[in-house]
């Protein structure tokens, strides 16, 4: 399904909510399949955030909130960017932690960053979701 | 019928060049002709740019950049919240607003996780 047809679906004139946000619909079309191929492989549960960081507590604070708002955050991994911000946030559960360390977190991090600074939001997260599952490998 | 001398003389003058086009005709054809093309051009190349060719979408470090916050997940019944139940039932990967968010996942921090963070 794409979201040209769930707006087709829902029969109303307002587009999905999820088009106001940083990515065109064929960005959105391979994020979803980098996710999807990323959950497939590796069993973990990977989720990507693009939006502020809430500036009332530390930016790590509250992204390992959003982390806990997963069903299951200890095999979830979640990528949370902030655009305006310029900053760029892995956290790994408990379980997800032993098949990614943080020095591989790390890295997938740095060539994140990389494509990030360079204005390709989409190609760095694809990038980063392929790095990350790489090295978690199967499940 | 008789033309009179002077007058042959006066419009032979405006009719200067090959062609043999008149001041206003010149005008109308080299000047006219191509600003109405142009206009055509611009006219059509602002109603595409505004109807999102990306424009407006473009990220760009260091300049603001407005959107919606989203949140993707490969499967999305994984969301803890009531929010992530409305959204499983499109197979679509979901998109949260801020205000979903900040209404879950107030409680105690689980330990032992890990990660990194960086900035550009």
């Amino acid at each position: 399904m794409t979201v040209g047809e769930k707006q087709a679906e829902t029969g109303t004139a307002v587009p999905p909510q999820v088009l106001d946000g940083p990515f065109s619909t064929r960005q959105l079309l391979r994020i979803d399949e980098a996710l999807r191929l990323a959950d497939q492989g590796t069993g973990l549960v990977f989720s990507v955030y693009v939006g502020h960081f809430d500036e009332d507590e530390s930016i790590r604070t509250y992204t390992e909130r959003l982390h806990r708002q997963l069903a299951e955050p200890d095999k979830s991994v979640l990528i949370a960017v902030s655009p305006n911000q310029r900053q760029l946030e892995i956290v790994t559960g408990k379980y997800a932690r032993k098949r990614i360390p943080d020095t591989y977190a790390k890295l997938a991090a740095l060539s994140m960053v990389a494509s990030f600074g360079g204005g390709d939001l989409a190609g760095g997260i694809i990038q980063g979701l392929d790095q990350l599952a790489t090295h978690a490998g199967k499940g | 019928m008789i033309v009179h001398p002077t007058r042959t003389f006066l419009v032979s003058l405006f009719r200067l060049g090959a062609l043999g086009l008149s001041v206003t005709d010149t005008l109308l054809y080299f000047v006219g002709v191509p600003a109405a093309a142009v206009l055509v051009i611009a006219g059509l190349a602002a109603i595409g740019g505004r109807k999102g060719g990306g424009g407006d979408k473009r990220y760009r470090p260091g300049r603001p950049f407005n959107f919606t916050p989203v949140w993707f997940l490969g499967r999305p019944e994984q969301l803890a919240d009531s929010a992530g139940t409305a959204l499983a039932a499109g197979a679509q990967a979901p998109a949260l607003t801020s205000r979903k968010q900040q209404q879950a996942g107030r409680e105690a921090p689980a330990g032992g996780t890990g990660g990194a963070s960086d900035r550009w």
